[in-house]
């Protein structure tokens, strides 16, 4: 029997613990320990998700030397790692020399990297860049999650835990689909229904949660705000609201009420597509519950009017008192393992870590005083700003760390544009991928299993992961990489461990303090706030109803419903959604690498749609078809199920053949500046000659991954 | 009476875990990278229809249509499952005729040497018994087991006989 090395599951924010067996220095299997969070269960990338880390080259090579482009139409060459450091920085000094520092933009890491190298490179950003231009993927996803709730109830983050909520008594799942991107929390929720919970499912789509639903409301894709006032109508309208709570804990009811009484069930049902009737009940089931959970995830997140929804979410918990204790709460949960990470370790344009506003003079001189250098205090720009400033030349350089823009931001040509245009482009990662095809600099990092340190749950848990295997290669773990390029800048940044990163974390941030290293490995894991030495870490936030707002209390807030940007037309007449599946993981650079979950489900990926939509353009089930949209065309294999609504099609992310994001489109969040993944207008055509198709398929995965390095 | 495997669709999120534990659990020594798309022979196969998700297995018939159809002996009833002698097996496939719920299929042939009768055998050459129970991360499957089943039908008949008296 090989040795056993607990560490945390790298893919979704569940934050399950894994046991990993390593046999003469490789990983043999995985098998589920018994976290606070999993409690001895594992889904499919849990257990058959780590062979990725044996470089089979089965979508995409790892990337095991530094690597640069001497001049923008030069070939990728492979260079020692001094070489590399000295000329990524030298080119990063002279961008800041001629263009100034707010011409870069650096991103955080939300996935295998961890929080202590977020820590520094937000620190690099600021303090040996220059620049608040620090900004990671939780844009692209729950960004509108952190702006709405930090606006109404003073938090970004999960109000309570993942293991809560089996023992809520109502489950209103709100554009959320767990059992294929949290199959740990949708176990969670089917220990509700076994104990009794009501369950609530507002969904365009049939999904797994709707099918085991007390109520399902399949509103049409686009109208969540004008179902959310609705909701809040009925409350308001039956008096199912509590008015003490109401009053003492929260502000700005009357401007609330004036909004939401133009939505009566009647009024949006309409619009909205569900029986007046059905809103009424849930709101009914909601508010009856002595304690219930709103969860949520991209189908609330990922539109133009995103923030306002979340927001009305808030509402419909404040307005029930199902906040501040067990059981309760509002639960954007989050979908890569250490976006929560990124967040909190201020990965972020408008905030230091511990959630400290760059724009407050008292906390900028903390941080100051602690770096030794003046800071900047303009915020930055969001990521996804980052495409049309860059087309306009006002970002000059990108330093890209663990994402992959091209794959996962909305308009992939947009993203391919805007990286030409650049001056400097460096890309840090495990794999090759698509944005790296247009780096300048390539450093390639350890990996998740190759190094350790803490990623935070979607829960607020502070977990520690471990080091399995040894790395293989040139490579170096993210954050000593990003203290050479400080280095080399004039910033010089020398860590030890990730153990004396973390220290100098807790030190400046008092959400975090308590939580020591020693701590974790006592307890498994803390949530945070965690303030001293005593304290075990905090399961719910808002005890006693004090919210953490200016004013201490919660804000009730409703917008007017605004429709999405593109609404479907005669030349493009479908509705295309971006949704995902249970197999693979976010780029797909991880489990486009394992072997077994390649085996199920493999390009160019899957467009769902229902029978009476594939039936009018006489295509059948499993037939290779054209989708496009007005900013571009990819091939897709096509998924007959009824649980799709009627004109509307969804496609996963994950493929790079059947690229959806060379679809969809850069219409963000006014906010959050979020984009609007899950709505814009496509069309799609058969093609006659399916043989041909499969034979187009095969080539081009084959050049891709040449590409790649495969 | 026969043991089988069953899922409660109620249950089950569709995530296919238990395809992969299945698969390797019927390899010698458990290697995903040995998995192939040819070789991936998943003995319950995951089936979502336009409101139901469940995995669909065998159900160890007492009278299986399957042994019945079976003309060279290699699917017989064992103590508590329908066994198969894989090295009888001529591929004439009456058994994927004759099985009501598609659960059992014949893959590959004699002559390149990999025809495979794909059927769940409980797992039977494992002590821990059926991989996909162990995997699944709702616990949706279970094992019945023919003494359980008296147990659960007596409980059932005791809570019967207390309506009847009211």
């Amino acid at each position: 029997m090989g040795n056993k090395v607990k560490t945390i599951c790298p893919y979704c924010a569940s934050g399950c613990e894994i046991l990993l067996t390593v046999e003469h220095g490789e990983i043999i299997s995985a098998e589920p320990g018994q976290g606070r969070n999993n409690q001895g269960e594992l889904c499919l990338k849990g257990y058959y998700g780590w062979d990725f880390l044996k470089n089979n080259k089965r979508l995409t090579a790892r990337v095991t030397k530094p690597m640069i482009r001497r001049s923008r139409d030069a070939e990728l060459e492979e260079v020692s790692w001094d070489e590399a450091i000295s000329f990524a920085a030298g080119r990063l000094q002279e961008i800041k020399k001629e263009y100034g520092s707010d011409a870069i933009m650096c991103t955080g890491a939300a996935r295998g990297p961890g929080n202590e190298a977020n820590y520094v490179m937000q620190k690099f950003a600021r303090a040996a860049v220059g620049t608040n231009n620090v900004d990671h993927c939780a844009r692209v996803c729950h960004g509108s999650s952190v702006s709405g709730l930090e606006l109404a109830l003073g938090n970004g983050a999960m109000s309570n835990s993942i293991p809560e909520i089996e023992d809520t008594k109502c489950v209103f799942i709100f554009g959320y689909n767990p059992a294929v991107t949290h199959p740990i929390v949708a176990r969670r929720i089917l220990k509700a229904k076994d104990k009794g919970a009501k369950i609530i499912t507002a969904d365009p789509r049939f999904s797994e949660q709707a099918k085991i639903s007390d109520l399902w409301l399949p509103l049409k894709n686009g109208t969540n705000m004008a179902l959310v006032n609705a909701l809040a109508y009925v409350l308001l309208t039956e008096n199912l609201y509590k008015k003490d709570y109401v009053e003492k804990y929260t502000e700005g009811f009357a401007e609330y009420k004036k909004i939401v009484m133009d939505y009566s069930p009647e009024t949006v049902e309409k619009l909205v597509g569900v029986p007046a009737k059905d809103i009424y009940a849930a709101a009914r089931m909601y508010a009856a519950a002595e304690s219930a959970t709103i969860l949520w995830g991209m189908g609330v997140t990922q539109f133009g009017q995103a923030v306002d929804v979340v927001e009305g979410l808030a509402s419909l918990a404040l307005l029930t008192g199902n906040l501040g204790r067990p059981n309760v709460g509002v639960g954007p949960v989050r979908g890569q393992n250490n976006v929560q990470g990124s967040c909190d370790m201020g990965a972020l344009p408008n905030v230091f870590p511990g959630y400290q506003s760059v724009e407050d003079e008292t906390l900028r001189k903390k941080f100051e005083k602690a770096w030794g250098v003046k800071l900047p205090k303009k915020r930055g720009i969001c990521l996804t700003e980052v495409p049309h400033m860059a087309r306009e030349g006002k970002i000059k350089a990108y330093y890209i760390f663990g994402e992959d823009p091209v794959q996962s931001d909305p308009d992939a040509n947009g993203i391919r544009e805007a990286l030409a245009a650049m001056d400097l482009v460096i890309v840090q990662d495990i794999f090759m991928n698509k944005t790296a095809l247009h780096a300048d600099v390539i450093f390639p990092a350890t990996s998740w299993g190759e190094h350790e340190g803490v990623y935070s749950a979607a829960d607020r848990g502070f977990q520690k992961f471990n080091k399995a295997v040894e790395p293989k290669g040139d490579v170096k773990p993210d954050w000593e990489i990003i203290a050479l390029m400080s280095t080399a800048m004039g910033y010089p940044m020398k860590y030890k461990n990730t153990e004396e990163i973390w220290d100098e974390l807790r030190a400046l941030c008092p959400l975090y303090a308590g939580a020591s290293y020693k701590k974790l490995d006592e307890l498994g894991c803390v949530q945070w706030p965690c303030v001293d030495e005593e304290d075990q870490g905090t399961p719910y936030l808002y005890e006693g109803n004090k919210f953490t707002r200016p004013s201490g209390k919660g804000l009730l807030f409703a917008a007017p419903y605004r429709q999405p940007k593109e609404m479907p037309d005669d030349d493009y007449p479908l509705v295309l959604s971006t949704v995902r599946e249970v197999g693979h993981y976010s780029v797909r650079t991880m489990t486009g690498n394992c072997n077994a979950l390649r085996i199920l489900s493999d390009e160019p990926g899957y467009i769902q749609m229902n029978s009476a939509d594939l039936a009018a353009a006489g295509i059948k089930d499993q037939e290779l078809l054209w989708v496009a949209s007005r900013r571009g065309k990819v091939i897709a294999r096509a998924l007959e199920t009824d649980r799709a609504n009627k004109g509307t099609v969804y496609m996963t992310y994950h493929w790079w053949i059947g690229a959806c994001n060379d679809l969809t489109i850069e219409h963000l969040d006014p906010i959050s500046k979020t984009p609007e993944l899950k709505y814009c207008s496509v069309k799609v055509e058969s093609i006659e000659d399916q043989e041909w198709a499969e034979h187009y398929v095969v080539t081009e995965y084959s050049a891709l991954k040449k590409k790649m390095g495969c | 009476m026969n043991d089988f495997v069953i899922a409660d669709p109620e249950k089950c999120i569709g995530c296919r875990t238990c395809e992969v534990a299945c698969v390797l659990a019927h390899q010698e020594a458990p290697d995903l990278a040995a998995l192939t798309k040819e070789n991936f022979n998943a003995r319950l196969s995951v089936v979502k229809t336009a409101r139901v998700t469940a995995p669909v297995q065998c159900r160890q018939c007492e009278d299986a249509p399957c042994a019945k159809a079976c003309v060279r002996g290699a699917l017989v009833q064992g103590e508590v499952s329908v066994q198969i002698h894989e090295e009888s097996c001529i591929g004439c496939k009456a058994c994927m005729m004759a099985c009501p719920y598609g659960a059992i299929e014949i893959r590959g042939n004699k002559k390149a040497g990999n025809l495979h009768v794909i059927k769940c055998d409980l797992c039977s050459s494992k002590d821990a018994g059926p991989a996909c129970i162990k995997v699944c991360p709702t616990n949706a499957l279970k094992q019945v087991k023919s003494e359980e089943f008296s147990r659960k039908i007596n409980n059932k008949r005791r809570h019967a006989a207390g309506f009847v008296q009211g």
